[in-house]
């Protein structure tokens, strides 16, 4: 088997720690003698996404967006949309995930266009969430997922989309609704930022498991020795339940 | 009125950092923030009469601060700093109403002082100072900060109440270096004209497109990070040329670096006294410090080479013969700068990381996966262990574990008693990286169980 990964963006897209989430899926799928490549696509890149079966986008800072919704109008929107109907997996963090929805509206009104791909929008806010948070994930059978959220953006969610998790600690995608990030078809969107998938590996193997029944029609991925990871879910799932 | 006030805001604090003291602890932060509340306006009140030079920016303070100390020392000029890292308003505060009168009249007539980037905007207006550098703009702790330009925003802000001072600004950073773009003061750049690592660590560019007209930047050489030669081939921003320049390179070793610095037409040979490319940019900054506070260059250089090392930075320790080196670690590209003398090492050594996520350490760990800590795993046999711990201890183990260390090298010691006696344990030099807080709590158990002296009793 194998898998192949495209990072979009990663030059821009890769505040505070967003490789981490690659390194873990790239480790875990060779600890199973599964192949997998990572290749890199950004600006001026043309993005030929049939080529690819998991597609990773991390967050980023404002100062660089524009660069970055100029390019996406030079094709790689449509091929992003495209994708997504054809049922690839993605991955999509914070500023990423912001960028599959429709629009980002500032505190003051102003509306800057996104690629549309995902029914969902986000107002931007003059407090920032920020800090530790966790939620639990249905389709994990309610396993929680620990992570680290950071941002000025409310989004919320148009009809045709489920969110990933009910907040148990922490913002989550407005800090109003109790909701976190965003499910549709194979496509899974967090605000959770940074390390996501190395301290929650049950999250990580779904999402690999996802793309490779995609691929290959089934996939049974082989157990890992997850002692050092679980230690680093425990932790944090213990502090935040403790609030 | 106002001369009550002063006399009761240092009163108050003084009192409260010698109970504090007497408590056993070194404390600074609270007498500060105690005084501030008595006199708000207590900082400007005391630093009037005293000539200041401000160092800020992201990474460098401590260190660059040092070596300005010891070229004061060497010139016989009478001065104080904030030693202790206490770089907040508060702390800053506390350090001037402690070597004061009563009345509010410094006893010193200088100061060095390190300043909190975010804290400079209002340090740099209420002290008034002769000097500021500002060592370089890089991502840190983006859950106090934000993003690297309102890191920006905030040294700007700060320069702008800085009437009278000569501005000291690093030519290579592409984001510190615009900030003499409508600067009235005097700016001087200082910078390093050639690479420094035949071989660097892979690390993420803080500042890939122009601050300017968000084109990208292209380089005729990148000494670590962001920093080095570039310019805008849209609008022509482009990497100042510095008046006080790094012109080549000799060594650079895990133990010190020999440079040639030129400023002012002459050549200045000089031997930093702690490894790391970072650390010439310190020198380099600590020489157009010098100069913009009109000190003789020969006396600031021979300073950079004998300087006593900072709080945590590359902080050498002897316990029962065992050397220990510690290296205060906040963000990626200081701890990636390590790395990379580290990865230079020739020598077995054993790693040691103590990762706290308190606020003083940067509550989001998850930087660590933005250092390539993989270079380690790379040196194989070089690398004899890595042992972790801190709050965070089992986050920093699956990084290091993700980064290839073997199960059997990788060691999880939460207990600081412990993780010193498995250190002393074995038979390797250690580096010891831990955050701000971590290394608090690290130092308070070596200086309990060995009678190695704390910070303030120095």
């Amino acid at each position: 088997m194998e898998l192949k990964i495209c990072h979009l963006f990663p030059d821009i897209l890769n505040l505070y720690g967003d490789r981490g989430n690659v390194v873990c899926m790239r480790k875990r799928l060779g600890w199973r003698g599964i192949d997998v490549s990572v290749s890199e696509v950004s600006i001026g890149t043309p993005l030929k996404a049939s080529d690819y079966d998991l597609f990773f986008i991390g967050g980023g800072q404002d100062f660089e967006q524009e660069v970055l919704l100029e390019d996406l109008k030079g094709g790689k929107t449509a091929e992003i949309k495209a994708a997504i109907e054809d049922g690839k997996t993605f991955l999509a963090i914070c500023g990423g995930y912001q960028m599959l929805g429709a629009y980002y509206k500032t505190w003051d009104g102003q509306q800057c266009d996104f690629t549309g791909a995902l029914d969902l929008y986000t107002v931007g806010h003059k407090d920032r969430m920020i800090g530790n948070y966790m939620f639990t994930c249905e389709e994990l059978d309610g396993q929680t997922v620990v992570g680290f959220e950071n941002h000025s953006g409310k989004t919320y969610l148009g009809s045709g989309i489920r969110p990933i998790g009910k907040v148990l600690a922490g913002y989550g995608n407005n800090g109003e609704d109790g909701m976190e990030g965003a499910r549709y078809k194979n496509v899974f969107c967090t605000y959770s930022h940074g390390c996501l998938l190395p301290k929650n590996p049950i999250l990580a193997d779904h999402i690999l498991k996802t793309a490779l029944t995609r691929k290959y029609g089934s996939a049974d991925l082989a157990p890992l020795d997850d002692a050092i990871e679980t230690a680093a879910h425990a932790y944090m799932e213990r502090r935040l339940a403790a609030k | 009125m106002k001369k009550i006030r002063v006399f009761f805001a240092v009163l108050a604090c003084k009192l409260a950092r010698t109970a504090i003291r007497l408590l056993g602890r070194g404390g600074t932060d609270f007498p500060g923030r105690l005084a501030l509340k008595i006199c708000p306006d207590l900082l400007g009140e005391l630093a009037k009469t005293v000539t200041t030079v401000i160092v800020t920016g992201t990474n460098g303070k401590t260190t660059t601060s040092r070596m300005i100390e010891q070229a004061f020392i060497d010139t016989g000029i009478s001065y104080f700093a904030n030693k202790t890292g206490a770089n907040l308003i508060s702390g800053i505060t506390a350090e001037f109403a402690v070597h004061s009168t009563a009345g509010g009249k410094c006893r010193f007539p200088y100061a060095v002082i390190e300043s909190d980037e975010a804290a400079f905007k209002q340090v740099g207006r209420q002290v008034n100072p002769k000097a500021v550098v500002v060592t370089n703009v890089f991502r840190d702790q983006l859950d106090r900060y934000g993003e690297v330009t309102h890191t920006l925003n905030n040294i700007r802000i700060g320069l702008q109440g800085c009437k009278s001072a000569v501005v000291c600004l690093n030519a290579d950073d592409s984001l510190s270096a615009s900030l003499a773009d409508e600067l009235p003061n005097q700016v001087l750049f200082y910078g390093v004209n050639v690479p420094i690592y035949k071989n660097r660590v892979e690390e993420v560019s803080d500042a890939p497109y122009c601050i300017r007209c968000k084109s990208e930047y292209v380089y005729d050489y990148v000494t670590y990070g962001h920093l080095g030669g570039y310019r805008c081939p849209k609008c022509g921003y482009a990497r100042p040329k510095p008046a006080i320049a790094v012109e080549e390179v000799r060594t650079s070793d895990t133990e010190h670096s020999e440079i040639v610095i030129s400023a002012g037409g002459k050549r200045y040979e000089t031997n930093v006294a702690l490894p790391g490319g970072y650390n010439i940019y310190n020198a380099v900054s600590a020489m157009a410090a010098g100069q913009a506070m009109g000190l003789d260059l020969d006396v600031v250089n021979k300073a950079l080479s004998q300087f006593d090392c900072g709080f945590g930075r590359m902080e050498k320790f002897d316990i029962q013969g065992h050397s220990l080196r510690m290296i205060l670690i906040k963000n990626p590209a200081g701890c990636n700068q390590v790395l990379n003398f580290l990865t230079a090492s020739t020598e077995p050594f054993l790693f040691v990381a103590c990762l706290n996520d308190r606020a003083f350490d940067g509550k989001d760990v998850s930087w660590i996966w933005d250092v390539d800590f993989e270079r380690l795993t790379e040196l194989g046999n070089l690398l004899s262990g890595v042992y972790v711990s801190g709050v965070r201890a089992d986050d920093m183990a699956t990084r290091f574990k993700y980064a290839g260390v073997p199960a059997e090298k990788l060691r999880v010691i939460k207990d600081y008693s412990e993780l010193c006696k498995a250190i002393l344990a074995q038979d390797k030099p250690a580096f010891i990286m831990p955050t701000y807080t971590a290394m608090l709590d690290l130092r308070a158990t070596i200086s309990k169980n060995y009678g190695v002296k704390q910070y303030w009793e120095k």
